[in-house]
């Protein structure tokens, strides 16, 4: 099946409203909440099926109108099936960010089942003053059945480019039968790996905090060329990741506000 | 005579590249002034975490970082960029170049690298490519990110792109070996013999990267990439990054 899911908020007497929608099954998408303030709209994104089935794509078009503040919250993690007939799973997300607008991208989770391929691609265009948030969670498998990397391939791609820069441009290409995953330089006996992106020229972070190391959680922050941070985990702890990520995200309200 | 002159014009071009041979070389002397003996690209993170102690966990780290970091890294820059006609081009494949380096550390390295390595070679070669980057760079056009600016001068010099990729990836390796034999420490016999161990990994990683494009670009070696992240937050270091 392909789903799609396409948005545009707009403003209307200053706050941000989803002047336009289009979806086709199994995508949908929730009413507009204004759950913080009323100058955020909050969505949640919604997929019927279960998950994604060898040769399923997922389109993702999302478009915000100048001064707008959108919160876009994937309701259940994506689930991909094995890909039996050859044909693998793909996810496209196309985000266009006009002047003074801020989205965030809610903890998009993404569980590869053994046997699976997963193809994602997301891409930002955005302006010198405008913001994107974007949380990320790659699963080693159903690991509760002891599936960990036992996929064929995974791999996602972010690239952010505002006007002619490119801010982000980060692959992750698993294929675990060619590649060395159990080395400490690649995942060591780590099974999560984890990714908080702040695309934000204002934005400033104590370092120091997010920066510590024990034998099954590590987290590290990175300061990107011209804008913002990466944050990026490697954890067996999955409860601490999304604590520390929900803190990160207090913090990216503390200084928007 | 005709017959007699191609001959002897075979023999020259023949010396020629061998010849030519010596300035690649020269560039890969460790003495040579561009300071790869100044970073360690986040290892020095892992051996102050005791997991490179020995010769042969010292052989698999760099096995781990040439086929599953330069790889898919910095090796497709040199592939892509030495394929590259079109200046525009090559500037965005050099912006594509630096996101793709998360780490703020490994980011910087390898300008400094690239900067040091254009000022080092542009006095004493005939590189126009290079020649161009490098009005570019005072423009602040471009960053001259070390793989970029290899290949653009062994392309100059009409080495093949085969040599181009395989003498960077030895390059990038070597320097690691290096680094990792004072740091250790480890014996130069113990450094000698990984680096043997290393060259026909060094071959097989170049087949793979003539076999991949920009699609295949993977920050998959994440512990590396943290292990970078962390390295300025060392209490004592011995080197840049």
């Amino acid at each position: 099946m392909d789903g799609k899911l396409d948005f545009y908020f707009a403003l209307r007497k200053q706050k941000t409203i989803m002047k336009d929608v289009y979806y086709q099954p199994p995508l949908k998408a929730s009413r507009g909440l204004y759950v913080d303030n009323p100058n955020d709209i909050t969505v949640y994104l919604m997929e019927s099926s279960g998950g994604l089935v060898a040769g399923d794509t997922n389109a993702y078009s999302v478009l915000l109108d100048k001064g707008t503040h959108v919160t876009l919250h994937p309701q259940a993690a994506t689930k991909v099936y094995p890909a039996y007939n050859g044909n693998p799973s793909r996810q496209q997300v196309q985000i266009e960010l006009g002047e003074q607008a801020s989205l965030t991208w809610k903890r998009e989770e993404v569980i590869p089942f053994a046997e699976s391929e997963f193809h994602s691609h997301t891409t930002v265009n955005m302006k010198k003053n405008s913001r994107f948030y974007w949380e990320e969670i790659l699963y080693p498998g159903r690991e509760k059945r002891g599936e960990r990397f036992t996929f064929d391939k995974c791999h996602t791609q972010l690239e952010v480019w505002m006007e002619d820069d490119c801010l982000v441009y980060d692959s992750l290409r698993f294929e675990p039968s060619h590649q060395d995953v159990k080395h400490f330089g690649v995942m060591g006996d780590y099974y999560y790996i984890a990714s908080v992106w702040l695309i934000d020229k204002e934005i400033e972070l104590d370092v120091e905090k997010w920066n510590h190391s024990s034998a099954d959680h590590q987290i590290s922050i990175t300061r990107l060329r011209d804008a913002g941070y990466l944050v990026r985990f490697l954890s067996n702890d999955l409860p601490r990741i999304k604590k520390e990520m929900d803190q990160l995200g207090n913090q990216k309200l503390a200084v928007s506000v | 005579m005709r017959r007699q002159k191609e001959g002897s014009q075979s023999h020259l071009n023949t010396e020629g590249i061998n010849t030519k041979f010596l300035y690649l070389m020269h560039i890969h002397d460790s003495a040579f002034p561009i300071g790869t003996y100044t970073h360690s690209f986040g290892m020095e993170t892992f051996i102050q975490e005791d997991l490179i102690r020995t010769k042969g966990d010292l052989f698999h780290f760099c096995q781990m970082y040439l086929h599953e970091n330069v790889a898919y890294t910095d090796g497709i820059f040199v592939k892509e960029s030495y394929q590259e006609e079109e200046l525009a081009e090559l500037i965005r494949l050099e912006k594509i170049c630096d996101a793709s380096k998360n780490a703020e550390e490994t980011r910087e390295a390898s300008s400094m690298i690239g900067k040091q390595f254009v000022k080092a070679v542009l006095p004493v070669s005939d590189t126009p490519s290079l020649e161009e980057w490098y009005q570019l760079l005072q423009e602040k056009k471009v960053i001259a990110h070390f793989p970029i600016v290899y290949s653009l001068y062994a392309k100059d010099l009409a080495f093949d792109l085969y040599t181009t990729v395989l003498t960077f990836l030895y390059s990038s390796t070597i320097g690691l070996v290096h680094n990792a034999v004072r740091a250790i420490p480890l014996g130069q016999k113990a450094g000698i013999e990984v680096i043997h161990r290393l060259i026909p990994e060094m071959e097989k990683a170049t087949v793979n990267v003539l076999n991949r494009d920009l699609s295949n670009l993977s920050n998959h070696a994440v512990g590396l990439e943290l292990a970078s992240m962390q390295h300025k937050y060392l209490s004592s270091r011995l080197f840049i990054s």
